[in-house]
């Protein structure tokens, strides 16, 4: 019986990089996901029956991880030691910050009742929409240098640095622009679907 | 969580909340944020030029209760004081006053960082200001 392993890379076989190839990523899911189907288990012994278990709930976990490009970055920091959400106001653009205090003010309005915020909103919303996106694209030049570099080697570490200050940018961009929606259509619920996995 | 009495007095009765004219020679803006909670925090301050105390400040936060009532103290606190007291301010005088706990001290730092922000700004207008009446 073989060791399940924890880290996502090395259960799904993978390099420790941060692009990667989902078409494939989605093949060893569908793959592992049968070799540890609850099914196959039930007249096995309880102990392998328990790592069957353990295996599909790190299945699940790496599969929503590492498909997504922001968590896998979140995920990829936090094994490499950088913690993310450590960040002082210095780290933030202080144009981002004007743009967040105005749109404070609009929101504040709007939730007051002044419906004349509203396209002033909307047009902001797009603002962060798109600041949002050159936050991506900063992304994907970032993880292109990580998986080039040499690992743990400055450059490597450098990168890290700058994903990490990027996905925090992205994190407040993308709180920002829940706020807008919720102000803008208060009755739709903002929960993220459920995915069923299996 | 239980805010104290005294974060939650400043929550519900925010001393000096406002602005003031951004483009004075003698206001002193300072706009801060904490990426983490999505906080943002500006703090302004009017200083007389002559004596260097600080007449007036205002603030306006958006964020969280400790957030309100760090700021809202801090305005309290700088009017009378001249700019250089004001920069001795601690976020550590913050909390012990509020009562912060450890999850809200970054409440305190943003607020003490919002002073130094706002001082700053009114310090290099003045030295572009006499820069300006020495090219003159």
């Amino acid at each position: 019986m073989p060791i399940i392993a924890k880290n996502f890379y090395d259960f799904f076989g993978l390099e420790r990089k941060l692009g990667i190839d989902t078409a494939d990523l989605q093949k060893r899911f569908y793959e592992l996901s049968r070799r540890w189907h609850p099914d196959r288990f039930t007249r096995k012994s309880a102990a392998e029956q328990a790592d069957a278990l353990d295996a599909t709930a790190v299945l699940n976990d790496g599969y929503r991880t590492l498909r997504d490009p922001v968590k896998r970055a979140e995920y990829l920091l936090t094994e490499e030691g950088f913690p993310i959400g450590e960040q002082r106001s210095k780290d933030v653009p202080p144009e981002l910050l004007e743009e967040v205090f105005e749109l404070n003010m609009m929101l504040e309005e709007l939730r007051g009742g002044d419906e004349s915020a509203r396209p002033q909103l909307e047009s902001a919303k797009q603002t962060f929409i798109d600041l949002r996106s050159g936050v991506d694209r900063d992304l994907e030049r970032l993880f292109t240098t990580y998986d080039a570099a040499e690992p743990a080697s400055e450059t490597a570490r450098q990168a890290l640095h700058e994903i990490r200050g990027a996905l925090n940018r992205r994190r407040y961009i993308e709180n920002l622009i829940r706020d807008v929606d919720r102000a803008l259509n208060p009755a739709i619920a903002t929960e993220e679907p459920v995915e069923n996995l299996l | 969580m239980a805010y104290s009495d005294k974060v939650l007095d400043h929550y519900n009765h925010p001393r000096n909340v406002g602005s003031l004219d951004k483009s004075s020679a003698d206001v002193g803006t300072g706009m801060v944020g904490a990426p983490e909670c999505g906080d943002v925090m500006k703090l302004q301050v009017k200083v007389n030029p002559q004596t260097g105390v600080i007449e007036d400040a205002k603030f306006k936060t958006f964020g969280c209760g400790s957030a309100i009532a760090s700021s809202s103290l801090a305005t309290e606190w700088l009017k009378g004081k001249t700019v250089d007291q004001a920069l001795e301010i601690k976020n550590t005088d913050i909390v012990n006053e509020l009562s912060l706990p450890p999850v809200k001290i970054h409440c305190s730092v943003l607020a003490e960082d919002a002073i130094k922000a706002a001082i700053s700004d009114y310090k290099n207008k003045q030295t572009a200001r006499s820069a300006e009446a020495v090219a003159v």
